[in-house]
């Protein structure tokens, strides 16, 4: 090869799109491993199920911030 | 307190928040860009606040549909449904903004974090000082006739 710097493959489109694919790799896993986890207890205790509701929300509104500021990071601060 | 409860209530901080970041996020945004930074804080503001606050607006509707029973389809349903449903609306919105020339991104980014951070620390200060039993005074309703998990015959 004549030229180090010869181009092997190319990508066209939004890198965003890549970003959202990242960044909804790790909140899908947390809202599914808080949930699961909250209907495993209920199912032991359902005596439970208010706080666990709540506790639950907690872990849901901590997952999907990390989605919200992931993708709005790709599109935003990308082009 | 009521999960119910607990809920309107984080909703109800969270509306406070907006107009709190909308304000605080619209003076940096007029300093930065003046028409534009205003517009675009608010829109970052409402797309966090508008989006952070479906989680809890659908689990009481969630505990609507389902009649305070947390196993059931109903409910995982329509606080998962609207989950997925939120993201797909929130990605196609943030697609179609970040192509406008009036939005200054770095304005409507910050005031988006900013609103995201400032509700998750609602969600942590209400649920903190909610005084909620920790059993649940329906359980009897729950186990659906079965005694609790514990009890004795």
């Amino acid at each position: 090869m004549d030229n180090a710097t010869t181009i092997l493959a190319e990508i066209n489109g939004n890198i965003g799109t890549v970003g959202y694919g990242l960044a909804a790799i790790g909140p899908a896993i947390g809202v599914g491993i808080v949930v699961g986890k909250t209907i495993e207890s209920v199912a032991r205790q359902p005596e439970l199920q208010g706080r666990l509701t709540v506790l639950m929300f907690i872990g849901i509104a901590f997952t999907e911030a990390l989605a919200f500021i992931g993708i709005a990071t790709y599109f935003f601060m990308t082009n | 307190m009521t999960t119910n409860a607990i809920m309107r209530r984080i909703l109800l901080w969270g509306g406070m928040l907006a107009a709190a970041v909308a304000v605080i996020g619209g003076i940096v945004g007029w300093i930065a860009a003046e028409g534009a930074g205003v517009a675009s804080a608010l829109v970052g503001t409402a797309l966090a606040i508008v989006f952070c606050g479906l989680t809890a607006a659908s689990i009481v509707l969630a505990f609507k549909a389902s009649r305070g029973q947390m196993l059931s389809g109903a409910f995982f349903g329509i606080v998962l449904g609207g989950w997925l449903v939120k993201f797909v609306l929130f990605i196609v919105l943030v697609f179609v903004l970040a192509d406008q020339d009036w939005l200054h991104r770095g304005v409507a980014f910050g005031s988006l974090v900013a609103a995201v951070i400032g509700s998750l620390v609602i969600d942590c200060v209400v649920v903190a000082t909610s005084r909620q039993p920790i059993v649940d005074s329906d359980a009897d309703d729950e186990t659906q006739g079965r005694p609790a998990s514990g009890a004795r015959a």
